[in-house]
């Protein structure tokens, strides 16, 4: 240390008595023995520290308005230096973080660490794990996708089902009579403004009792000097939150999870899911149908949970020693397991939705938005309205529906707007419905030109792949039944084929290369 | 205490203090990374503002260029007012932002002057400072004729 430098720490010293207070804060004695099992408090509190740190940049750029919010976290995903690793760090952080409290808090139990007299301690940290827990469920809804909603309204949901004050609990976490802009706001205040305090007033406490109380130590006392906590036990918490920090890193490296679409409040079939650590719980419901549903909702939970708050009180004996505890902790493990499975189950139980694909309507849509002569009059790059891009559109249906019909609408008198009919319209809708979230496949220019046309004339009355009218047959496997010399016959004039067609001929009113393709590509439907 | 197991601990306590140094800094630098804010603008490039056939004979006409503006995540349009003027053969653009403090001027047909009505600055047709605080006169644009569409176009 240069000697200037000694001075004006000298000088500081002398104005703020600092290294007495440094003394006291790093120079705790820690029994002999106290070894990497007690490193995980630090681990959490590093990953806690991240979280604070990268939460305070996820909000420079963050809004909590459901016409924002979505966008905004597209934003710092897309746009901002580093964004992705950022907002990466921050939801595995959590993940980090929750691990780190669980684990330490099974290091705890297993050392014997809450008895006599650390039980106001065990409380203190009984507590800081629903803070955590608490934060996973309310910054979950803050990016405003679909997973992000449901997963809230079925929270929501499940508080409805407290004795009694149920609607109230409900209403005041819904903040209003729907989830929707009422609640992001609610949830945003208590995730940045009401959580952060709590925490690191809990924390304090924490490290003060620990502190008050001393570190309990390994669980049979071994013989020797105590020594200070500074460096002595400190390089071991620095190598655990290095070794935390790489694996964090590795895990933000790609990002958190993409974005879905934009929350729907009336998108139907969608399933939600919960974020990991709350798996367990959404499994458990499964178990309890109907009436029984607060069981597995509120009342096993909480009965778990209190015998864990009590746990001081219960366990009270003398030796730490796992001999004279095995009752307890086999319960304490199976209890862990039975979380683990839980969870577990949770995971593999996925929805098999398998990636459907376009059907007729939605790939004609698609090719109507590829079309040079309509949406891209505005929407390129450079033009007067932002470019079409998959995951970026998040206007409402009904907003949509709008602006396809009338585009003036939103930008009056700024272009020539586009012709549109009420089929093409109604395709245009359908591919944007699916551009939320997904590419279109790719497709070359002869099949966009059929889809187009078969959109336009052939669903009307006819369905195929579930889409279009009623009037008509259902022509989804037409193949099965005529060639496509037959196919094309019928279109062109349906009565020479059946006296009693009700269809109206399509020769002359499509060029006929046209009729041959619609033929060509029923006849292939089998 | 003996002195080498002194030395020994002073050692480790500067790894320690240098490894909680180490993630410090690159947790402050990811935040800078992310706090700074991008700058520049888009490119400036030429955008239409008027037909030729709407230009006034009296005196400069303001046009109203209307871009897709892009505020981060927020996304809307921008307009921007600009002046065009017959200039002998040609045509003069003048930026209707006033060079003092970024008000927008508006002209006034009788005095034949662009007034700032925030703090008094006077131009004139031309842009030039007549009289008030502004430092320089109006910013003067690029302008030129499409042949094909006859649209007046600036660079913006």
């Amino acid at each position: 240390m240069s000697r200037r430098l000694a001075a004006v720490l000298d000088w500081l010293d002398d104005r703020t008595g600092f290294r007495v207070i440094n003394h006291h804060l790093l120079d705790e004695p820690l029994p002999p023995g106290t070894g990497w099992w007690f490193t995980l408090g630090s681990v959490l509190l590093f990953g806690l520290g991240v979280q604070v740190v990268t939460g305070i940049a996820l909000a420079l750029y963050y809004a909590p308005t459901p016409d924002h919010a979505w966008d905004s976290v597209r934003f710092i995903t897309t746009e901002i230096p580093a964004g992705r690793f950022l907002r990466g760090l921050h939801h595995w952080g959590a993940s980090v973080v929750v691990v780190a409290a669980v684990v330490h808090l099974a290091r705890v139990v297993f050392f014997g660490s809450y008895r006599k007299p650390r039980e106001a301690n065990w409380i203190v940290g009984f507590i800081l794990l629903h803070v955590i827990l608490a934060f996973g469920l309310t910054g979950y809804l803050l990016p405003w996708d679909q997973r992000a909603y449901w997963a809230t309204v079925v929270a929501i949901n499940i508080s409805k089902l407290t004795p009694f004050v149920g609607e109230i609990v409900a209403g005041l976490l819904r903040g209003g009579p729907d989830i929707g802009a009422l609640t992001l706001t609610r949830w945003y205040a208590i995730h940045v403004l009401v959580l952060p305090p709590a925490l690191a007033g809990l924390v304090v406490v924490h490290l003060y009792l620990m502190r008050r109380q001393g570190v309990s130590g390994p669980i049979k006392a071994r013989a020797g000097s105590p020594r200070p906590f500074f460096p002595y036990q400190a390089w071991r918490d620095l190598v655990m939150a290095i070794a935390v920090g790489v694996l964090l890193a590795a895990l933000a490296w790609k990002g958190a999870p993409a974005l879905e679409a934009p929350a729907d409040p009336t998108a139907s079939g969608y399933v939600p899911r919960p974020e990991w650590y709350f798996l367990g719980l959404f499994q458990l419901l499964k178990y309890f149908p109907g009436k029984l549903e607060v069981i597995g909702a509120l009342i096993l939970p909480g009965v778990v949970m209190t015998i864990l708050a009590l746990l001081p009180w219960i366990d009270r004996g003398q030796s730490r020693e796992w001999r004279a505890r095995r009752g307890l902790l086999a319960v304490f493990t199976a209890g862990l397991a039975g979380v683990a499975t839980l969870t577990i189950l949770g995971g593999m139980d996925h929805p098999k939705a398998g990636p459907a694909g376009w059907n007729i309507r939605e790939a004609a849509g698609a090719a109507l938005i590829q079309a040079d002569d309509r949406c891209h009059r505005c929407h390129v790059a450079d033009g007067i309205a932002a470019p079409i891009e998959v995951g970026r559109i998040d206007r409402p249906a009904d907003w949509l529906a709008a602006h396809i019909a009338d585009p003036e609408m939103i930008a009056p008198g700024l272009r020539e707007p586009p012709e549109t009919n009420q089929r093409d319209a109604a395709a245009i809708l359908a591919a944007l419905a699916r551009l939320r979230s997904e590419a279109p496949p790719a497709t070359d220019a002869a099949t966009a030109h059929l889809d187009i046309v078969v959109n336009r004339t052939c669903l009307g009355c006819h369905t195929i792949d579930g889409v279009g009218g009623k009037d008509g047959p259902d022509l989804s496997t037409a193949g099965r039944k005529y060639d496509a010399a037959a196919i094309e016959r019928r279109i062109i004039n349906p009565v020479d084929v059946r006296p009693d067609a009700q269809m109206p001929a399509f020769g002359g009113k499509l060029p006929a290369e046209d009729i041959r393709a619609i033929a060509a590509w029923l006849a292939a439907r089998k | 205490m003996t002195a080498p197991r002194d030395s020994r601990r002073s050692a480790l306590a500067r790894l320690v203090t240098g490894g909680i140094a180490l993630i410090t800094a690159g947790l402050a630098g990811l935040v800078g990374l992310v706090a700074v804010p991008r700058s520049g603008g888009a490119a400036k490039r030429w955008r239409r503002a008027m037909s030729l056939f709407d230009l006034g004979t009296k005196g400069p006409t303001a046009a109203v260029l209307t871009e897709r503006h892009e505020d981060g995540w927020y996304e809307t349009r921008k307009q921007t007012v600009v002046f065009i003027d017959r200039d002998g053969e040609g045509y003069r653009a003048l930026s209707a932002i006033c060079q003092h403090l970024g008000c927008r001027v508006r002209w006034d047909d009788s005095r034949q002057q662009f007034l700032c009505p925030c703090h008094g600055g006077t131009y004139d047709r031309e842009g030039r400072v007549v009289a008030g605080p502004p430092p320089r006169g109006l910013e003067r644009l690029n302008v030129r004729v499409n042949p094909q569409t006859s649209d007046l176009e600036v660079e913006l």
